[in-house]
């Protein structure tokens, strides 16, 4: 295997025990550029608190609606289903049972923002991934054939990048004619993949002039080691970051399209659709607007700063201060 | 230079040529009736008249040749549905005023997000750095129509400083009611300024070269305005095409909420109308502006970057 | 940097929350707050106000000024202060009253207009009978492919002229409307029609200046252009943002009209538009609907006003798709008082027919269908439900994306889950939604929302809607025996008698062995917001009609 370079910059850890004779001879725990980002991440609080607050926020929209075949916690516990209509529990104020009290309708805004934020985070990583994908197989080609391809591929992205995603989201929608989980997904990635296909061919690009790469080609490995050994595992990280970053962009993304109408059907729920139809009754309940408001900005936060702690935690070199 | 930049301009043509011809196939995708206006339905010689009218029934790619002729010579057709005015008209009339509000709303970017964004990297972890962190993460964070309905609340409502809607229509004209509406939508690119800019000022004041003018004894006033500052502008410079584009699709929220005429909001329902022409023309527009800036930036990095003169093929 | 970015995210949650409580708190205050921002007008004095503006928001751009082009209610009120009608309805019995037409007959199928002499158009010409002639005949016309020529259809040979195909000349000469001299319009109608005086006051029957639109075609309603004869003269129009009109000082009666000034803004947005209201910066608003979540707060303050409207709201089947008992199960299952009462909230009345109350005849008419209970009779529906032959219990829901239909459509889902139906809501914008319904509407279609406001107030305009040929019967439902009563329902001049046959249309749809083709829900009302200063003189008619030349500004 390669030397890889990171790895002989950062300290190899100690294991604290002596060795005893039964582990004379056993290897040095060694340390590897995963577990010096995890340790250098840990130290970043920000992104520590970060990290944990996503969680928690994945967590409650998982667990208190349920999801798949599993039952959520508040569902059961109160009996509770977020789409089921019940005037008598109009407008409710905020209660042990209903912490973010009822809405119009008579559902529980808590459930219904989790269950939002299934819809709205889960559309997210849907889309960025898929977004990922594609921008790393474009890359992958572009980057490793190089040549006219290369030069072709490049200019048509170098073009259109930062075109307007609205418009196009907008018009992909429209020709899907439905709006559903699966077409909003859809809709985002094609709208949205230019920008981070050039990025990912772009960290492709730079890393296949490493050194380390050419060394492997000296040594005589074949592409595809090069690929999965080399160059996919050092992407990798770029992409985690990469998804960080794109994922609160999708997330405003399916806010704005709901707020323009082409959200959700009712009665299922999205952060954005949520928002949308509370502004209509902002100036008495300005609550149920709040609500889902700072859920986007919180999940927004929080990719940000996760991002940022990666960023760090991968790539020690920014971190001299 | 000269050849770099002609080099540049001549690659551009292609891609707007592909960037018509996937919005055109995008749009005849659609499915409806555009002449379709009320409960009745269209009489078929009417709606044959209609179609002949509109160059509907000629084959496809002679509409795609037409339509490229008609967008060159800025003719982009008339519109299906408001069958009195053309879309060079409406683009005419609605551009500017949302062009208006991007530029108003990139310049309070500018005006304060960079100087902000300095001021944090020149201070970091002060008292100043924080309050900046904190209020370009608002900014960044929270949806734009939230912004919106929470400035037209406070600031026009419960104290009546300005205006809840409406839009000074000449193009040179500015009166109270550009402030909240532009600031809506500035707010978000504000942040994402002020938050570049430190990030990379900060990246550059790392570097070797700006620890070695220190060690040689330059005032660091200098450094920061020669090296520092001015290398650190090339992110933001590529960032501004983009987040141009940014600014003048994300003026539909704004424009619904602040009841402004301009483009955006006859674009979403000009979709829903499949009015194709009016649709073609706005994208096609918006798409155009975006290439032509990523056009200019890069001549720009020509100037500001040497090392691209030369490697870009 | 760790413990900085740390505080730096505790901070933001931080204020970020304190905001939110702030936002809270705000609510409590709103009802004053409200009271106290309505502007600067004032309850106290009683004489007119210095200067004569009126501020109107408008709902939306109207798509025309043409009087043969327009279809909605935007255009149809700013062309109806720009022109003059022939007559103009009474605005608490809806009687016909004179307007530009001194006086008529009525003979039989025959009526005489006597046109005023003094009436002139803003460009000098005087108003003559040749100008209706010419402004009929125009709105028929097969080339202007009008969408409300149906309008018209009343008068003998309109129908021909306009569906013709080829040698439209000739049949244009056949149309019963006729300038016997330049005062004097006579028109023949195929039948004596009674309610066709209370129709001419609808915006289609309007005259255009024939020299101007010859001239300037499509571009004649432009503000350079355009030639009136109304009330109001066209100041300014910039699309999509504001429409002014302002007094004409030659109208023949321009001493009455108290207004100087209209001041239109165009404003889209419910809560944009309530905004305005409360900041002082508009006068009143037009009708056009109040977000209903606002509806509650609104009510209590002094400047909400609501106006009886003739108009119905209701759900349609797609009868192709969905069977009788079902479509009684369906109907049964929505509970009418809930939606009234809790989601509009705009003292709307439950339907219990087709026809509303305020049509003239309504206590004849009336079926009160056993189909339609106020508050719904779920038993009974699901024992329906399950009676029913090939039930389908997943169907699409349409509607337009206009505020206040999703939340009813949310509500009704529910109450039809409890029959075991599935329901999927499909918001759609107008234009496609129009596109989908037909006729015959897109198969995907089950039920589908509409309303009907009135063009003029006899019961006819509603019920020959679901005529087998009607271009808005969007139910798949044809009825040999209700064409039958239509037809002769239109042949019958006295009215008591034609109430008759009215009661036995909405029994062919609605009593208890009806077909129930579609499910009226409720009547309209048209909820506004008008500053005192103008409260007294602002009124929306039935037929959703502003007259300006009645408003007058109050207040010193």
């Amino acid at each position: 295997m390669a030397v890889n370079p990171r790895q002989a910059t950062t300290l190899q850890p100690q294991t604290a025990a002596p060795p005893l004779a039964e582990t004379a001879g056993a290897p040095i725990r060694q340390s590897s550029l995963w577990r010096d980002a995890y340790r250098r991440y840990l130290r970043n609080k920000g992104a520590v608190a970060s990290a944990v607050v996503f969680l928690i926020i994945v967590l409650y929209c998982l667990f208190i609606p349920g999801f798949w075949f599993i039952p959520g916690i508040w569902t059961t516990l109160f009996d509770i289903d977020p789409n089921q209509v019940n005037f008598a529990e109009a407008r409710l104020p905020p209660s042990f049972e209903h912490p973010f009290g009822t809405d119009q309708f008579g559902r529980d805004l808590f459930t219904r923002v989790a269950k939002g934020g299934q819809v709205s985070i889960g559309i997210g990583f849907a889309a960025t991934i898929a977004i990922l994908l594609i921008g790393v197989t474009y890359g992958s080609i572009s980057g490793f054939v190089g040549g006219t391809l290369d030069n072709a591929m490049m200019r048509f992205l170098d073009a259109l990048y930062g075109l307007p995603y609205l418009p196009f989201a907008i018009l992909a929608l429209a020709i899907i004619g439905t709006v559903n989980f699966w077409t909003m997904v859809l809709a985002l990635t094609i709208a949205s993949w230019f920008t981070a296909a050039r990025i990912v061919r772009g960290q492709v690009i730079s890393l296949k002039e490493n050194d380390y790469v050419r060394a492997a080609h000296a040594v005589g490995a074949r592409w595809h080691r090069v690929l999965t050994r080399h160059l996919l595992p050092n992407t990798l990280g770029v992409l985690i970051i990469a998804t960080f970053l794109e994922l609160p962009a999708v997330v405003l993304g399916e806010a704005f399209l709901s707020f323009i109408g082409l959200g959700i059907n009712p009665p299922d729920p999205s952060w954005g659709s949520l928002a949308s139809e509370a502004r209509q009754g902002y100036r008495t309940h300005p609550l149920d607007l709040w609500i889902p408001c700072l859920f986007i900005a919180a999940l927004v936060l929080c990719a940000n700063f996760i991002a940022d702690g990666l960023r760090d935690a991968l790539d020690p070199r920014t971190r001299e201060t | 230079m000269a050849a770099f930049i002609i080099r540049r301009i001549f690659w551009t043509i292609p891609v707007i040529l592909l960037v018509i011809f996937m919005i055109f196939m995008m749009m005849r995708q659609i499915e409806g009736n555009p002449f379709r206006r009320t409960e009745r339905a269209v009489p078929p010689q009417v709606q044959a008249n209609l179609e002949r009218k509109f160059n509907l029934d000629k084959p496809v790619y002679m509409q795609y040749l037409l339509y490229v002729k008609g967008v060159f010579t800025l003719d982009l057709g008339p519109s299906l549905i408001l069958r009195d005015r053309t879309v060079t008209d409406i683009v005419k009339e609605h551009f500017p005023r949302s062009l208006k509000l991007g530029l108003l709303a990139f310049i309070w970017a500018v005006l304060f997000g960079i100087p902000a964004g300095v001021i944090a990297a020149l201070r970091p972890n002060s008292i100043y750095d924080y309050m900046l962190m904190f209020f370009s993460s608002i900014g960044f964070a929270l949806p734009s129509f939230f912004i919106a309905t929470l400035f037209i609340y406070y600031f026009a409502l419960k104290v009546n400083a300005f205006p809840t809607n409406g839009w000074p229509l000449g193009f040179w004209d500015v009166d109270s009611r550009v402030v909240l509406p532009s600031l809506a939508l500035g707010l978000f690119p504000m942040a994402y300024f002020a938050r570049l800019v430190r990030g990379t000022m900060l990246e550059t004041m790392q570097q070797d070269y700006v620890r070695t003018a220190r060690a040689k004894g330059l005032r660091w006033r200098s450094i920061v305005t020669r090296h520092v500052f001015r290398n650190s502008l090339i992110p933001v410079v590529t960032a501004t095409a983009p987040l141009f584009g940014l600014i003048i699709t994300g003026t539909f929220v704004i424009e619904v909420i602040f009841s402004i005429p301009g483009i955006g909001r006859y674009f979403v329902s000009s979709v829903s109308n499949r009015d194709y022409s009016v649709v073609m023309g706005i994208t096609v527009l918006t798409s155009l502006i975006v290439i032509i800036l990523n056009l200019f930036v890069d001549i720009a990095y020509g100037f500001l970057d040497p090392r691209t003169r030369t490697s870009r093929t | 940097m760790q413990r900085n970015r740390w505080l730096l995210l505790v901070m933001a949650l931080v204020a970020v929350l304190s905001l939110a409580a702030v936002g809270c708190g705000g609510d409590d205050d709103d009802d004053d707050a409200a009271a106290d921002e309505t502007g600067a007008t004032d309850t106290s004095a009683q004489e007119p106000a210095a200067e004569q503006t009126l501020r109107i928001a408008w709902g939306a751009e109207p798509p025309s000024l043409d009087p043969g082009k327009a279809t909605d209610t935007t255009s149809a009120n700013v062309i109806s202060a720009l022109m003059d009608p022939l007559v103009k309805l009474n605005p608490d019995t809806l009687e016909p009253e004179p307007s530009l037409a001194e006086s008529w007959t009525e003979e039989g199928p025959i009526v005489t207009f006597k046109l005023r002499e003094d009436a002139t158009w803003t460009n000098g010409d005087p108003v003559t009978a040749q100008d209706f002639v010419y402004s009929w005949k125009r709105t028929l016309s097969p080339e202007l492919a009008a969408d409300y020529a149906y309008q018209l259809y009343g008068v003998k040979g309109a129908a021909e002229y306009n569906g013709c195909e080829a040698d439209c000349d000739a049949l244009a000469d056949e149309v019963g409307v006729t300038a016997v001299d330049d005062y004097t319009l006579q028109v023949e109608l195929t039948s004596e029609q009674p309610w066709f005086l209370g129709q001419v006051s609808h915006h289609s029957f309007l005259p255009v200046h024939q020299a101007t639109v010859e001239q300037f075609g499509d571009n004649w309603t432009d503000p350079e252009n355009i030639v009136t004869n109304g009330a109001f003269m066209l100041e300014s129009w910039d699309h999509e943002a504001s429409i002014n009109m302002v007094k004409n000082p030659d109208w023949r009666d321009a001493d009455s009209v108290s207004l100087e000034r209209i001041d239109g803004s165009i404003i889209v947005d419910g809560i944009t538009r309530v905004q305005a209201f409360e900041a002082g910066e508009v006068d009143a608003l037009d009708g056009a609907g109040l977000p209903p979540e606002e509806i509650e707060r609104l009510k209590s303050e002094p400047y909400y006003e609501q106006y009886p409207a003739l108009g119905t709201y209701y759900y349609g089947f797609n009868t192709a798709n969905i069977g009788e008992e079902q479509r009684k199960a369906m109907s049964l299952a929505i509970n009418r008082k809930i939606i009234t009462d809790e989601i509009d909230r705009t003292g709307r009345s439950q339907a219990t027919g087709m026809t509303p109350e305020g049509v003239k005849g309504f206590e004849v008419i009336n079926p009160n269908s056993p189909w339609l209970p106020a508050e719904g009779d779920m038993t009974q529906a699901q024992e329906l439900m399950s009676q029913a032959a090939d039930a389908k219990t997943n169907i699409n829901l349409f509607h337009n994306d206009s505020p206040g239909h999703k939340e009813i459509a949310v509500a009704v889902q529910s109450m039809w889950s409890e029959l075991g139906i599935e329901t999927t809501i499909k918001a759609q914008e107008w234009a496609q939604y129009l596109e989908f319904l037909g006729p015959p509407p897109n198969k995907a279609v089950d039920v589908y929302r509409l309303g009907w406001i009135y063009d003029f107030p006899d019961a006819i305009n509603g019920l020959e809607l679901f005529t087998c040929d009607s271009g808005n019967n969007n139910t798949n439902w044809c009825n040999e025996e209700y064409d039958a009563l239509v037809e002769e329902a239109r042949a019958t001049v006295e009215d008591e008698a034609r109430y008759e046959i009215y009661r036995q249309l909405e029994g062919i749809m609605f009593d208890e062995a009806g077909e129930v083709p579609f499910s009226p829900i409720m009547w309209y009302t048209y909820p506004n917001l008008e500053q005192d200063s103008i409260r007294d003189t602002f009124f929306i008619n039935p037929l959703d009609q502003i007259d300006f030349t009645k408003v007058v500004v109050q207040g010193g």
